[in-house]
Order: C-alpha cells, then sequence, then structure tokens
C-alpha cells in the first residue's frame, strides 16, 4: 500500500513548468549524497521561511565540506522571539552576513543546481524538504523528485537491530545530540546550519559502515 | 562559512597557532570531512594535509610503525613539503577516525605567505624545542619563577670604605632603607685581589650588638671591615630568579649582590636581592616549605616536609621550566634533606671520620621523582670496633628513615647497609683496584655507579684521594675505558633508517623505552669522557660543558646533546607524572607513543637521531669497531 501511495504522489516530470530544471528527473547517481539542513522562522513548513540553509555532498565516504553551499535568505518580516531562541539567528546578524541575501527564488535555483539528481540526507529531512517545497511547487509545478534518507530513521534501524533477538524496547532517544552520543561523535555545537549538515553527514557515513559491516 | 569552530581548533595546533584568524578561517574553510572505520588502509586520493579530529592513525614504513597520530595532530605533511608523493607514509587507521583534509593548494598558498609557518618546517629540533618552551612558558606567562632578577625591587647598594665604623655604616643602610652594605677591601687586605668588597648586613650588628654586653666596645670606634663577611654571592641581574633562589639555597644565604650584565657597565654592582623579597614572589610556591628543612627536629617532620616534593616537580615541569632546572632545585632540596637526616642519625663523633655518598642519578643531581636509594659510605681507616658498630646501626637507621621518606630500597642493594658499600678508605681503594683490574660485568656497572658519587655528607676528601686513584689507573690502561665505553652501544636506540620511531608492542600500544635506548647512552658516553679527561663534575650538562670547554666537543654538538637529553628527560617526566596518577603504571622507562603529540613525535625523532650520531662519534672516538 505504501508503495503505490508513494507511486501516485511522485512528481512528474511532464508537470515541470522550467525545463532548465530537467536535470532533477536525472537518474540518481548511486553514492552520491547531498546532506541539508535548514534554520527557519518556526515550525510550521506551510507558513514559515527558511533564514539560513547549508548543504554538503557526500562522495565515496568523503564529506566535501569546502564546497558547501550556505544560502542565506532575505526576510520580509521579522524573525520572531521564539524562533531566535532555537537558532540564535538575530535579525541583525542577517546584515552582518557576506554574501547577498537572496530571495526565495534565487536561493532554490541554487540550491537545486547543487543537489542535481542527488539522494537528500538530513535529520528529520521531509521538514526541510516541505520548506523547500513551499518555494519550488507553486514555482516549477512539482515536488523534488530526489530520494531521501532520514538519518533519525536510519539510526531507529540500526538500534531496533539488536532487538530481533532480544527484549522488544519501544523507545529510542532520537534526539540530534543522544544520537551523537550515542555513536560517540564530536558535537561540533548545533543550531547552525553548517553544522548541522555536517554532522548529520557525519552520522549518515558511521550509519552506512555500520550497516556495511553487518552485510 | 560555517566553519567558525575549526577555526578555533587550528589555533591550539602548532604551527597553525602562529597564523592570524583570518589565514586560519580560510584553512577551515576549506576543510573536508572524512570518517574512517578501523583496520582500514587509508589510502590519501590527492595530496593533502590531514588532521586528526578525533581517532587514532599510525603511520608505518617497511613494515614498521614509524608515528601515531592522535587527536589535534596532523599527518602527511612530508609529502607536501617535498612534493613528492613517493615519500606518503602507509597510514592505517587504528581507531575510528574524523579528519579534516587540507587542499594542498591551501598549505602551499600558506607556506608561501607566511614564513613564521614556513620556518616550522624547516626548523632544526633546537629551534623547535625553544618554540616548545617558549609555547609552555606562554602558557605561564604569569609564573613569576622564570622572570630576571631585574624584574624584582632590589634594595640600595650602600658602600662604605674600609676604615668605616659600624656605626656609620648602620647609619648609612638606614638612610638607603637597605640591610646590608659593601665594604671595600683594602688593598693589603689578605682576602685582595680575589675579594673587592666584603659584606655587613644587618644580622651581623645584630650579633655585634648582643655581644657588646660582655667586652664593651663601640660602634663608633669599630671597624665595619672587622664584622663583615666574604666572598660575596653575586648573581648577574639577567639571570633566572628561579636560579637565584638555588643559589640562596646552596650558600643557605639571604641576600645576593646583584651585578650587572650589561657589558658598558659589565660588573657593577647594582643593588641586594633579599630572600624575603624573592619569597614575597614566589609566595604561592610550595617552595617555601621547603626552604625551613633545616628547621625540621625529627624523622617525622622532614617525612612530613618531603611529602609535598613530587607535587612540586609535577608543578614546576607544567610551568614548562627546564627539566635541567627543575632536577637542580630537586636534588638541592634532596641533599638538604638527606644531610638533616644524617645530622640527626649519626652520632656526633663520627661525622668527620666518614664521607657519606650520593651515587647513581641522584649523584648526578639528575633525578626528578625519588627514585631507588643509591648511596654509599666511606668512613677514615682506623675507627674501633665499637665505632664500626654504630656506622652499622646508623646505615640501618639511615636506610629505614630513607624509604619513610619516600626513596625505596635499591634492588640491586647499591645501599650503605650493605657491606660492600659502607667500607673504610683503605678497602675501598681495595676495592676500586678489584674492579680497575679484573674487569667483568658487574664491575662495569659498580665502577659506572661510583664514577657519579657526589659528597652529601662529610670529609670530601676521602673521596677525592679514591677519584684520583680512578683517573690514574685509567690513565694507565686505557683499553679499560674503550671497553667500558661499549657499554653506550648495548641498546639499540629506537629509530629506524628512515628516521621514524622503532616501537614495541604493549598492553598499552607501542612504546619506547627512553632509559635504555636514549638517556643511557647520552649519559654513560659523557661518564665515560668524563672519565678519561678527569672532570670532576658528575652532573651530565655539567660534564658536557667541561667536555665543550676543553674542545672534546663542538659548541653545537655539545648544545645539541645537552638539549636532547633535557628534552627527552622531560619525556620522561611527562610519562612518570602520568604513570602516578593512572591506576596502571608502565613499564618505569616506557613511553607509549600514542600519548605524544605530533610536535612531540616529531622533536622526538630528532632527539634521538642525536643520540645515534653521539653513539657513532663514540665508536669512532674510542675506535670500537675494533673491539667489538
Amino acid at each position: 500500500m505504501a508503495f503505490w501511495h508513494r507511486l501516485m504522489k511522485l512528481p512528474k516530470i511532464k508537470s515541470l513548468k522550467d525545463s532548465n530544471y530537467a536535470f532533477l528527473f536525472t537518474p540518481t547517481v548511486p553514492g552520491d549524497y547531498v546532506c541539508f539542513d535548514c534554520e527557519s522562522t518556526g515550525l510550521n513548513p506551510r507558513t514559515d521561511r527558511i533564514i539560513t540553509l547549508s548543504a554538503l555532498r557526500i562522495r565515496e565516504g568523503e564529506i566535501l565540506s569546502s564546497q558547501a553551499l550556505e544560502l542565506w535568505l532575505a526576510q520580509p518580516q521579522r524573525i520572531a522571539p521564539e524562533s531566535i531562541k532555537v537558532h540564535q539567528i538575530r535579525n541583525q546578524d542577517l546584515q552582518l552576513q557576506e554574501g547577498p541575501l537572496l530571495s526565495e527564488q534565487e536561493a532554490m535555483s541554487q540550491f537545486l543546481h547543487f543537489i542535481q539528481g542527488a539522494t537528500l540526507v538530513g535529520y528529520y529531512v521531509t521538514f526541510d524538504i516541505a520548506l523547500v517545497e513551499r518555494i519550488v511547487q507553486p514555482w516549477l509545478g512539482v515536488r523534488l523528485p530526489n530520494p531521501r534518507l532520514d538519518v533519525s530513521e536510519l539510526y531507529y534501524r540500526h538500534k531496533a537491530k539488536h532487538w530481533r533477538h532480544g527484549i522488544y524496547q519501544s523507545s529510542v532517544d532520537l534526539r540530534f545530540s543522544a544520537i551523537l552520543a550515542d555513536l560517540q561523535l564530536p558535537n561540533l555545537g548545533q543550531h547552525q546550519a553548517f553544522n548541522d549538515a555536517l554532522m548529520t553527514a557525519l552520522i549518515f557515513c558511521k550509519l552506512q559502515r555500520l550497516g556495511d559491516e553487518r552485510c | 562559512m560555517g566553519m567558525e569552530q575549526q577555526a578555533f581548533l587550528l589555533e591550539n595546533i602548532a604551527p597553525f597557532d602562529r597564523l592570524p584568524l583570518t589565514q586560519r578561517r580560510k584553512i577551515a574553510a576549506n576543510f573536508d570531512v572524512l570518517y574512517l572505520t578501523p583496520a582500514e588502509r587509508f589510502v590519501p586520493k590527492a595530496p593533502a594535509l590531514f588532521l586528526v579530529v578525533k581517532g587514532l592513525i599510525q603511520e608505518s614504513q617497511n613494515a614498521e610503525v614509524v608515528a601515531r597520530y592522535s587527536e589535534g595532530s596532523y599527518f602527511n605533511e612530508a609529502s607536501l613539503l617535498k612534493n613528492t608523493a613517493r615519500l606518503a607514509g602507509h597510514y592505517s587507521v587504528v581507531e575510528e577516525s574524523i579528519l579534516y583534509r587540507i587542499d594542498a593548494a591551501v598549505f602551499q598558498q600558506t607556506l608561501e605567505a607566511f614564513p613564521q609557518f614556513h620556518a616550522y618546517f624547516y626548523a632544526s629540533v633546537v629551534q623547535k624545542l625553544e618554540a616548545l618552551y617558549l609555547s609552555r612558558q606562554q602558557l605561564a606567562a604569569a609564573e613569576i619563577m622564570m622572570e630576571p632578577v631585574y624584574s624584582t625591587p632590589l634594595l640600595g647598594l650602600v658602600t662604605v670604605e674600609a676604615e668605616a665604623s659600624v656605626a656609620k655604616a648602620a647609619q648609612q643602610m638606614v638612610a638607603h632603607k637597605t640591610d646590608a652594605c659593601l665594604v671595600v677591601l683594602p688593598l693589603e687586605h689578605p682576602a685582595r685581589p680575589q675579594n673587592s668588597h666584603a659584606i655587613l648586613t644587618s644580622t651581623d650588628i645584630l650579633r655585634f650588638t648582643a655581644q657588646r654586653q660582655s667586652t664593651p666596645v663601640s660602634a663608633d670606634t669599630t671597624p665595619a671591615l672587622t664584622l663583615a663577611n666574604w666572598p660575596l654571592y653575586t648573581v648577574s641581574d639577567e639571570e633566572y630568579l628561579f636560579n637565584a633562589l638555588l643559589k640562596m639555597t646552596r650558600y643557605q644565604i639571604d641576600r645576593l649582590v646583584v651585578r650587572s650584565s650589561q657589558p658598558s657597565r659589565s660588573g657593577d654592582y647594582l643593588g641586594f636581592l633579599h630572600l624575603k623579597d624573592l619569597m614575597a614572589v614566589f609566595a604561592h610556591q610550595s617552595t617555601l616549605v621547603w626552604l625551613n628543612i633545616e628547621q625540621a627536629h625529627s624523622v617525622d617532620e622532614l617525612v612530613e616536609r618531603s611529602a609535598q616534593l613530587d607535587k612540586l616537580v609535577a608543578t614546576l615541569h607544567a610551568k614548562g621550566i627546564k627539566v635541567h632546572y627543575i632536577a637542580k632545585l630537586v636534588s638541592e632540596l634532596h641533599q638538604k634533606l638527606l644531610r638533616r637526616l644524617v645530622g640527626l642519625l649519626l652520632p656526633e663523633d663520627l661525622q668527620n671520620h666518614v664521607a657519606l655518598l650520593l651515587l647513581g642519578s641522584e649523584g648526578r643531581a639528575e633525578q626528578l621523582l625519588r627514585t631507588d636509594q643509591d648511596n654509599a659510605l666511606i668512613y677514615a681507616d682506623g675507627l674501633n670496633a665499637q665505632q664500626q658498630q654504630a656506622l652499622i646501626e646508623f646505615s640501618d637507621a639511615f636506610s629505614q628513615a630513607m624509604l619513610r621518606l619516600g626513596f625505596p630500597t635499591c634492588p640491586g642493594g647499591v645501599m650503605l647497609n650493605q657491606s660492600q658499600w659502607r667500607q673504610s678508605h683503605q678497602a675501598w681503594y681495595r676495592q676500586l683496584r678489584v674492579w680497575l683490574e679484573q674487569p667483568t660485568e658487574a664491575g662495569f656497572l659498580h665502577l659506572a655507579i661510583f664514577a657519579d658519587a657526589q659528597v652529601l655528607f662529610g670529609d670530601a676528601d676521602l673521596l677525592q684521594s679514591l677519584q684520583s686513584l680512578i683517573w690514574q689507573r685509567l690513565e694507565e690502561n686505557p683499553l679499560f675505558l674503550r671497553h667500558f665505553a661499549k657499554g653506550a652501544m648495548q641498546f639499540t636506540t629506537p629509530v629506524g633508517f628512515f628516521g621514524g620511531l622503532v616501537t614495541r608492542a604493549s598492553a598499552k600500544g607501542a612504546v619506547i623505552d627512553l632509559k635504555k635506548g636514549a638517556i643511557f647512552p647520552i649519559v654513560h658516553g659523557v661518564r665515560v669522557l668524563a672519565l678519561e679527561h678527569q672532570i670532576p663534575h658528575t652532573n651530565t650538562h655539567r660534564r658536557i660543558k667541561a667536555l665543550m670547554d676543553i674542545g672534546i666537543f663542538s659548541e653545537e654538538q655539545g648544545v645539541e646533546l645537552g638539549e636532547s637529553l633535557n628534552y627527552l628527560h622531560a619525556l620522561r617526566l611527562d610519562a612518570q607524572l602520568r604513570g602516578a596518577t593512572q591506576a596502571e603504571p608502565l613499564g618505569e622507562s616506557d613511553l607509549a607513543v600514542a600519548d605524544l603529540t605530533h610536535l612531540q613525535q616529531d622533536i622526538l625523532k630528532q632527539a634521538l637521531e642525536v643520540v645515534k650520531q653521539f653513539k657513532q662519534w663514540l665508536q669512532l672516538h674510542f675506535k670500537l669497531r675494533d673491539l667489538l
């Protein structure tokens, strides 16, 4: 059922409004991943906006952070105090960015060119993709066709493997810091899109290796 | 860019720490991140420098482990500097690792743009060592220990003529708010010409005043010179305060006359440095407790005071003070402690008839932490049976007390409570002739121990005549020294043909034995040379200095040897201090390579290279190839 459900909802290249973006529908290159993270004005993907987006390519197990994409978006409204508490990006910090603040469409254009047909990786990546699609769908007429992997899900499955032959444990701590700690990865400081993306990429690499070993 | 934290990481890694923040940021912005799992062979895809964020990477050449890189160290620079991939080692992942990769182009650009950064990779071992000490010292920048004498307030200089009365001298002292003055020695004075001045202190005047009760004399008529003392103990105004303290401790005095080090005023006296001012500067140091060893009236009190010694060593070491200086201070304090102990235990009527010797590292004043007791006793010929019995009792009590002070008994039995190491002068004479004339392994060992003897207490002449015997016999029989020198070759120095470390596997991972492979060859080689050239010093650094003075060592060779020895001792002390805090200490002289930072490994390799060269030099000097 889930498969058919998914298939029905799959984006179709014929709905694409701008043929310049046909590259999104090229077959996915195995082993080509883009890990990304957004900081947003809030937690509702229908109404909240992206403030900053960081994306890193992972190729053959190497995190190419030197060619990372970092985007800062212009905000039509002031950022709400509640969200500033989470990501600590103040309104004035936006002005301090070196590069120009981009319009939503410019930012997404850069992002789409960056990801090409890569598999998208993130922590609760559905939320970040929804933020992106809020902009992309009205503009290009399609949702993102890229395959996606959520590290929280990968991590849950990794933990679940231990239970097959043991007592079922109902809860796994899926908080970002808990996953880092459990996998013994260094916490480089959270809630900064770039660091979040980098650490997510590390979690992803490690989970992949752990998966390999079991095969 | 988002690599802020990463740029901060570089701040703590030499030589990146000498780059400006903007350049560190630039480098960090070019990091790629690699995640590696154990047992994997790691082959860099393109020339790059790798920085270990977490984990452990091992480099090997020809199946020989040459280095290990842990958190905060970097590797693969050799292939970048020489610009040839052939030099790249074989890397394997020992522990799961996260690396940052710095692109070769960025590294090259940094090398070209920043001369200091460039210099680091092309510096000699002495330069690197200086930089290391400097960085440690910078950590303790607030620490006064290593400040020069001129940084403390001096008491004003007052000089009076030879004819001046005590009263006049006292008035001058009060007027200049000082408590000592110099008295010019008249030309015909017997202490001339070695001494130009004598010193008169408030203590002298106090004593004089107290004495006046019985023999009334007037301060107005008594010449100051009659109360004054000489020689003067002086210190250069550029000397470390630390060494000034050493000098005061050594001569048991409260004041040093400070002399100028400026060429134009060379030798001019500037003022007095008073112990109490120095102490105020050292106020937070545990050194204070140590200076009143003299006031201890029982073994218990001495035990109490000795307990703080190891802590003192750890503190000084952490502050980056050269191990050579720490060893000097510690030896000084040990000797004070032991001298007081002898004073407490040895019956007074015997005190002038014995010489108590410190041997081994304690005799060389190179002991840092308390190790085995190595000591011996020479007593004058012709002591009666009762006196000899008293000496036996003293020896047992002394060894017991030393045990309580934290000096373990010597497993080889080199202690004065063993009859072989407690003999009359005559018996020692015969003993030495046996060692010198019938060479055996044990004899070599014993002679090596005895050659480092230093008189702790008693009659120094007793030792001196024995020392002359050794020198004389060695002169007559040069072949003995050549065989003796062979000892320096008996352990291989753990450095490979390509300059890598040769490690031995142990439960703690790869380790090397610093004592056998590196420290011993230097100490023994220098000892044999000192015997050959009849140098009376026992301290290896002083022996090296003396050998430089007579031209046996070139300036460069001597400095390099001394600095390398210092560094090896420092590493060993590091390992010992670490061992003392861990539940499972390493073998006494084993050093775990993984505990060393990249810079430390780098310098260690060069220091070992110095040892290797010294061994080759010894081989030539003593023509050892013909013997082997």
